[in-house]
């Protein structure tokens, strides 16, 4: 066989050709690259008819208006309302999360029964008739013996409809021991207490302020309801107010502020009765409101004799800007150039709960921040403060107390408070813990996560421990819930009807309405529906003061004539009390603003935090929109924003100032035990030039052990760092911080 | 010849010498010895071990997806791709000594071209299968042809890469068909033939393509106007590193396989390539070396003074500031990698000198893969945007193992190749039979 | 001013970012992995492997306690024009897997058509194109909120911020239904612009009067990032800080701050 040239040459092209011709190669090839395409493991969403649903969210209290995207009965994305009042169309980032939690794996599917030890998380399911007979037998048990006192009930709100019947549920059972997670709302209510003598919470006209003094409010970390201070901020921008942050961390509120004034912290209460020194010396105050509206701002006489000394001469003697600058670390200049500038302000205004107002604080303080509004005549005007009365329920009927309910609702509560007060969830651990007093049998926790949330995680735990019998009534799978006997979840906001009521610092009084956007896609149940059932249940009175057929009836009548509207806009807003009238302002025995309310005057009391010489440096926690530090944890998204400063794989980090660090032999990226009085974690280092020196800082929200493994087992807790230390006036939580010391892991 | 019997215990490939017969013995070309087939496959199991292991590291990428590597989004090319635009610019010894025997008539080279294209081929083979491992979505790599956009580089280099390959292919067939066994089928022989008397106007579409690719390979840095430190201006559509590139690779190609064949040599403990043709390519290769590293040089100080700076960035700030990239590496690409060995090949004492030539080649070696591994790595790793930070990245062993996987397969297909074929035409004459 | 293609008014979408305004508080972040479907996984802690087309840097000015600044910047796709479309990212890609559209000046990403190169992730210097290293998984149950008009992508393809090109796509349709020849400025906003609640973000078309970008980009105080290496992108940024400008681009130590090039 001989090849020439040629022949080489076209068996060379025949080859080439006939592959190239058979489809077979060609076919495969394409095949392939379609199925990579079309991956079977990568989801394909249905397509659909889409639609928007307005509701309100209730991720946290600050009661935006959301528009959800659906298609068909999916929900594909949560959006911000426009033209709701609150937020303006604008969504925080959890807002924007919530579909995670709605379809999330942290969600409890059906009711259950624990099996195992108690935090094991073995379960039992149960139906929903079980589980409220199973809790009625207990309750009612209780109840016949004369122990319906011993029943304790812990909301996340003591505000809106579904709180107010699980705490109708607690007086009708006869316990007088209800708890809500406390805010700085409650610690502002007491300050108007005092100083207005009305039972309301501030409402702060912050649009129209110009000058806004911020003794370390996270204004821009989710303090108040969170968009709207977004808005508020740009509005301020636009109108060029200004902003002086007064804290001891370059937070975001501190970098986007006009000033930002680093203070020792503790210290703001005579920061604010130093900043009123000068207006008083320098004659700077607003004389009309002082002379015509105020009252204890000179000496006086009490009733039974007494010399009171008047705000003026306390300030005056106590509080120079000497002494003051000693105390907070404030050049005495900068302190009086505050003062001038605050006076001048047209609209000037001042604002105080630390971060997002997570803990109540310092009363004192709450008050000398409030007197420097008065001084100033900020108080009942635009750009003021004024007070929001308490929204009472409509149409419910007064509880019929029977004689078990009686006895029951007399004795004393179980955290030694009395009876009707607010009730200091911060004083229930050691309350049981001491033994003195009642052992509690039965703890019901609604729409709150104490064991994640209150400081002290490990006493709280101890806590809980000693109840024999603890109902969740969660939606999530969370601390509380995994440590509960049984748990009946509860719809998810977006499945559930009730109201988001006027959020903390509104300056109008706004109810906003949460429908079900989705049918409940699990076998949850309306907590409104789970306590009417319970209710029904133990028969008798309890049942008498539920006759509701379900909670949707319950509700409309809630609402009351306030129904139509909320059902049409998706909110109320009661335009008439924009500026209230001066009686309804003050109603004191005077009629006049309160500078020394006959009790006590504001004063400066620092607040000891725990810990002595031998931890040389001061932990605070701190909170940031990225982080969800409440009932909610972070979901996916969220923490998927987290810069790697802050949590990197498990480890999160303490800021620290590189002089501190520098100091401690410490660089970038070290692990170090983190030790304070209360406890200790492993932490790492990260250096940060914006933090007073000799102080570190841990965000609020990491840390999580339950839910799932897209929040769990990130960081720390920093609850398990700190303690709560009683504010030695009103005796709420008002730890800012802890001493602690670190060393290398 | 004394001198070449270096790790012949471990090689064995000489013991035919002592008269032994081997059992492949009719495989392997006349005239030449062989180790034992029990050495031969011996040797090839060791190596053929690494093969598998960077086998089971490629599996794991293709299945897994690209999460086994260390890369990242900050690193989208790293160590592989480095690998690949080293392993070509060290296989352009191929496409420059064709050139230079078929298109220059350097009659000599014909007594190299066969190596040169062997290990052209193995070059151009594992730079392929790294390109497979390395896309995100390996079966649909063809879309490059497909759906080819003309303005990338790395089209130019897909295409020109695809068809140099098929070229060193057809090259090395006829090499192949040479084996005794097969020439003895008269139709192979024939093949052959006509293969040898057309490979001049393959050898001169290779090198053109060659030329082309080397090039854009170098584009594919310089024209990334994002990158101040890769970029470069140029000519038409093409950056200077296009020239450089194809400059570099023909000038360092040549080392490359200068340098393999003295490995050979020791191994074997024979010389294979007589001096002259030795010294012949290596002075070739010395003068090219002399002139890219001139332009290299003019290139770097119109980059530092010019280019950079119009971008906002001194020389320093691709420098400092970091845990590795400092001056150093400029320096050991430039001086040691670059105007060492050619100031020792461009002299005849220095080509003359085995130690000086054989350390030129390997310093050569280095120059051009730091070259490549800065316009590759570094080129990720330089912070842009003020806030930025310097990404630095260490590859993970799936990484290595794949990298490591080419050459395995070139070690194997070497042995297989110099077992079996008559590859270097002088080996008879240079060891002859007892 | 505005031109024509094929008898038709292009546009040139673009956003300014307000850096004054912006908060860092990542809604915009938020705003986007939600709206495109961007997936997650356990641990998002490795920045440089976690998907966020949408990206808030936090920029500080190096100065010493308590001199201490911080900025933070939302870095989106900047849908870079570079010169006649030339952006750095498309011009590279070997596939015709990403484009820029004459018509919305908008830089296209077409997951289908990529095959993971990932030259163009070399290419931007932005950092604003991301690789999918892993599966896109979601935990059972919550692939129910993935949007349906875009798609998931799949492992092994680069992904980048689009400016929600299928609101574009729905807001042309509605356009043309409508009988109108133009967008609305309203018509056609970003998810993340929508969400900001700082209103740091206005989106719209830099061409056109009628749109607030239009005059918003001829602030004095404006700047673009990197605009020394010609990408010319089309978004700007707003600052009143000199050191936040500074920090838009890279300056020899003997170069002063240029002003804003529109
Ligand atoms: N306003 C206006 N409208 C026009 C015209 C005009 O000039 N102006 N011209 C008309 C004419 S003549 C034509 S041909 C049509 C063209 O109209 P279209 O088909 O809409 O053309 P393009 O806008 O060029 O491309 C659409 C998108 O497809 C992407 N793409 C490219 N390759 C692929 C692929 O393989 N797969 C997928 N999924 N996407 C890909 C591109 O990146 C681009 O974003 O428009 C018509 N309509
Ligand atoms: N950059 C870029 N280039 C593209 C494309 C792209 O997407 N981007 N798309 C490509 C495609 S798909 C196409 S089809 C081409 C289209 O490219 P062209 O065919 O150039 O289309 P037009 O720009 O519409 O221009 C047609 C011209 O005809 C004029 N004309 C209109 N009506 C009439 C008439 O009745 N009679 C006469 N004599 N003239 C008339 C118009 O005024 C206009 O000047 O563009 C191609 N080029
Ligand atoms: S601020 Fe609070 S209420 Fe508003 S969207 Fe965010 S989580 Fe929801
Ligand atoms: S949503 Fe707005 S304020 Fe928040 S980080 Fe993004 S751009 Fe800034
Ligand atoms: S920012 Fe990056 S990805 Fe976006 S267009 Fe520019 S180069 Fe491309
Ligand atoms: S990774 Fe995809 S989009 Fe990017 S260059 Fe490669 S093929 Fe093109
Ligand atoms: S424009 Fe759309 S795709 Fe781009 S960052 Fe904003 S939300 Fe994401």
């Amino acid at each position: 066989m001989k090849i020439d040239r040629r022949s080489f040459l076209s068996l060379g092209v025949g080859v080439a050709a006939g592959t190239a011709l058979s489809p077979l190669p060609w076919k495969l090839t394409d095949d392939l690259s379609i199925w990579t395409q079309n991956w079977p493991w990568t989801p394909v969403p249905e397509i659909g008819e889409s639609s928007f649903v307005n509701s309100v969210c209730t991720l946290c209290p600050g009661g935006c208006g959301i528009s959800v995207r659906k298609v068909e009965d999916r929900g594909v994305k949560i959006e911000g309302m426009k033209g709701h009042p609150v937020n303006q169309g604008g969504i925080c980032a959890l807002g924007l999360s919530g579909l995670q939690l709605l379809y999330g794996p942290t969600r409890i599917k059906t009711p259950l029964k624990r099996v195992g030890k108690r935090g094991d998380g073995q379960w039992a399911k149960i139906s929903w008739d079980e589980a409220i007979s199973e809790i009625t037998e207990k309750l009612d048990g209780l109840r016949t013996s004369g122990n319906s006192h011993t029943v304790a009930g812990i909301a996340g709100s003591r505000h809106g409809t579904v709180s107010q019947l699980f705490s109708r549920f607690l007086t009708a059972f006869g316990s007088p021991n209800f708890f809500h997670t406390p805010s700085i709302a409650d610690t502002y209510q007491l300050a108007l207490q005092h100083m207005n003598g009305v039972s309301a919470a501030p409402g702060f006209d912050l649009e129209n302020a110009d000058f806004i003094l911020s003794f370390g409010c996270g204004l821009l970390e989710g303090w108040g309801s969170p968009v709207r201070m977004f808005k508020a901020n740009t509005g301020w921008k636009k109108a060029k107010a200004r902003v002086i942050q007064i804290e001891s961390r370059l937070s975001r509120t501190a970098a986007k502020s006009d000033r930002w004034i680093a203070i020792i912290p503790g210290s703001e209460a005579a920061l604010a009765l130093g900043v009123a020194h000068v207006l008083i010396k320098e004659m700077l105050y607003n004389k009309d409101f002082v002379d015509n509206y105020a009252n204890g701002f000179e000496s006086f006489v009490t009733d039974n004799g007494e010399i009171k000394k008047g705000f003026k001469q306390t300030v005056l003697e106590e509080y120079s800007p000497e002494t003051v600058s000693r105390v907070t670390g404030i050049d005495p200049s900068a302190i009086i150039l505050l003062a001038r500038e605050f006076a001048n302000a047209k609209a000037p205004l001042a604002l105080c709960g630390k971060g997002q107002g997570k803990v109540p604080g310092s009363l004192n303080e709450a008050m000398s921040v409030h007197a420097l509004n008065a001084l100033v005549g900020s108080i009942n005007r635009k750009g003021g403060v004024f007070p929001i009365p308490a929204m009472e329920v409509q149409g419910w009927a007064e509880v019929g107390m029977d004689t078990i309910t009686s006895a029951g609702m007399n004795q004393p509560r179980i955290d030694g408070t009395p009876p009707n007060s607010l009730g200091y969830i911060n004083q229930l651990p050691s309350a049981i813990l001491s033994g003195k007093g009642y052992p509690l049998n039965v703890l019901f926790v609604l729409e709150s996560n104490p064991l994640y949330t209150m400081a002290d995680s490990k006493t709280v735990k101890d806590a809980f421990d000693k109840i024999p019998f603890v109902v969740s009534l969660s939606s999530f799978m969370d601390e509380t819930a995994q440590y509960a006997d049984i748990v009946m979840p509860n719809h998810i906001y977006l499945e559930r009807l009730e109201d988001a009521p006027t959020p903390m610092g509104y300056n109008k009084s706004i109810i906003s309405l949460s429908k079900p956007v989705f049918k409940p896609r699990l076998n949850t149940k309306h907590a409104g529906d789970t306590l009417i059932l319970l209710a029904k249940g133990l028969g008798g009175g309890v049942a008498e003061a539920f006759p509701w057929k379900n909670f949707e009836a319950c509700f409309e009548q809630a609402m009351g004539d306030k129904m139509k509207t909320l059902k049409k806009n998706g909110f109320w807003v009661d335009s008439d009390a924009v500026l209230p009238d001066w009686e309804s302002t003050f109603n004191t025995p005077s009629g006049k603003f309160q500078f020394a309310p006959v009790e006590f005057s504001p004063g400066f009391a620092p607040i000891k935090i725990e810990g002595d010489s031998t931890f040389q440096l001061l932990l605070i926690p701190y909170e940031t929109m990225r982080l969800s530090c409440g009932y909610i944890a972070n979901p996916p998204f969220l923490t998927k924003t987290v810069e790697d400063t802050i949590l990197k794989q498990n480890d999160c980090f303490i800021e620290i100032n590189p002089k501190t660090a520098q100091s401690n032999q410490l660089s970038e990226g070290d692990v170090v035990v983190l030790q304070t009085p209360r406890g200790q974690a492993r932490v790492r280092v990260h250096l940060e030039e914006g933090i007073m020196p000799d102080m570190v800082a841990l965000p609020r929200g990491l840390g999580h052990t339950a839910h799932d493994g897209y929040i769990a087992n990130k960081g720390i807790n920093v609850n398990h760092l700190i303690g709560p230390v009683q504010d030695p006036v009103s005796g709420m939580d008002a730890a800012w911080g802890i001493r602690a010391k670190l060393s290398k892991a | 010849m004394n001198g070449y019997g270096l790790a012949e215990q471990y090689s064995g490939i000489s013991n035919q010498r002592r008269g032994t017969k081997v059992m492949d013995s009719a495989l392997i070309p006349n005239g030449v010895r062989r180790c034992s087939l029990d050495k031969f496959l011996v040797a090839l199991a060791v190596v053929g071990a690494v093969l598998l292991w960077g086998v089971y590291a490629m599996l794991l990428c293709w299945f897994k997806g690209l999460n086994q590597t260390n890369m990242n989004d900050n690193y989208g090319f790293a160590l592989w791709i480095w690998a690949d635009l080293a392993v070509i610019a060290l296989g352009g010894g191929a496409f420059f000594t064709g050139f230079l025997k078929y298109i220059i008539a350097k009659d000599e080279l014909k007594n190299i071209i066969n190596y040169a294209v062997l290990i052209g081929f193995i070059c151009y083979s594992s730079a392929l299968l790294i390109l497979a491992i390395d896309i995100g979505q390996p079966l649909r790599g063809w879309f490059i042809f497909w759906h080819a956009n003309v303005h990338s580089m790395l089209t130019e280099v897909a295409f020109c890469l695809s068809c140099y390959f098929m070229v060193l292919t057809i090259e090395y067939i006829p090499l192949i068909l040479e084996n005794r066994q097969i020439d003895r089928v008269p139709f192979f022989h024939h093949l052959s033939h006509n293969m040898h008397s057309t490979m001049a106007v393959f050898a001169a579409t290779g090198a053109f393509l060659s030329f082309f690719h080397q090039g854009s390979l170098g584009g594919v840095a310089g024209v990334l106007f994002g990158r101040p430190f890769a970029y470069r201006e140029g000519l038409f559509i093409w950056p200077w590193t296009f020239f450089l590139f194809t400059w570099s690779a023909a000038a360092y190609g040549p080392c490359f396989t200068l340098m393999v064949t003295r490995i050979t040599e020791a191994i074997s403990g024979k010389k294979l390539v007589k001096d002259n043709v030795v010294e012949l390519l290596a002075k070739i290769s010395g003068w090219m070396m002399t002139t890219y590293i001139i332009a290299k040089i003019i290139d770097t100080f119109y980059w530092a003074n010019v280019t950079a700076p119009s971008k906002g960035f001194n020389l320093i700030d691709f420098y400092s500031n970091n845990g590795f990239y400092g001056i150093w590496i400029l320096v050991l690409e430039i001086v040691l990698g670059g105007i060492v060995p050619a100031a020792i090949l461009i002299t005849d004492k220095g080509r003359k000198s085995p130690i000086a030539r054989n350390t030129a080649f390997v310093l050569a070696v280095i120059g051009v893969s730091v070259n490549r591994w800065v316009m590759v790595l570094q080129v990720m790793a330089v912070p842009i945007m003020t806030f930025d930070t310097w990404a630095l990245y260490f590859p993970s062993w799936q990484e290595v193992a794949t990298t490591i996987l080419p050459v395995a397969y070139g070690i194997m297909l070497i042995m297989i190749s110099y077992r079996y074929l008559p590859i270097f035409p002088q080996e008879a004459e240079l060891n002859p039979a007892d | 001013m505005k031109q024509e293609h094929g008898g038709v008014v292009t546009q040139k979408y673009g956003m300014v970012v307000d850096l004054d305004l912006c908060t860092g508080c990542g809604s915009c972040m938020v705003a986007c992995m939600a709206e495109n479907n961007v997936p997650f996984r356990e641990d998002e802690t490795d920045k440089l492997k976690s998907i966020t087309w949408m990206r808030v840097y936090k920029l500080t000015n190096g100065k010493h306690y308590p001199e201490t600044d911080i900025c933070y910047l939302p870095r989106p796709c900047q849908h870079c024009e570079g010169s006649h479309g030339h952006s750095p990212c498309v011009s590279v890609c070997p596939a015709t897997a990403t484009d820029y559209d004459n018509q919305t000046g908008i830089v296209s990403q077409i997951y289908t058509r990529c095959f993971g190169c990932r030259y163009c992730m070399g290419a931007c210097p932005y950092h604003a194109r991301y690789f999918n290293w892993y599966d896109p998984i979601w935990p059972e149950g919550m692939e129910r909120y993935l949007n349906p008009n875009v798609s998931p992508r799949m492992r092994g393809v680069v992904e980048k911020c689009s400016f929600c090109f299928h609101r574009y796509q729905a807001a042309k349709d509605k356009a043309h239904l409508d009988g109108q020849k133009e967008i609305d400025e309203d018509a056609y906003q970003t998810a993340c612009t929508q969400a900001c609640p700082a209103g740091a973000i206005t989106f719209g078309d830099l061409d056109n009067p009628n749109h607030a970008v239009h005059e918003l980009k001829k602030q004095p105080d404006t700047f673009r990032l990197l605009e020394k290496l010609g990408t010319n992108t089309k978004v700007y940024y707003v600052s009143s800080r000199e050191w936040v400008r500074r920090a838009g681009d890279n300056y020899l130590k003997t170069e002063g701050l240029k002003k804003a090039v529109l």
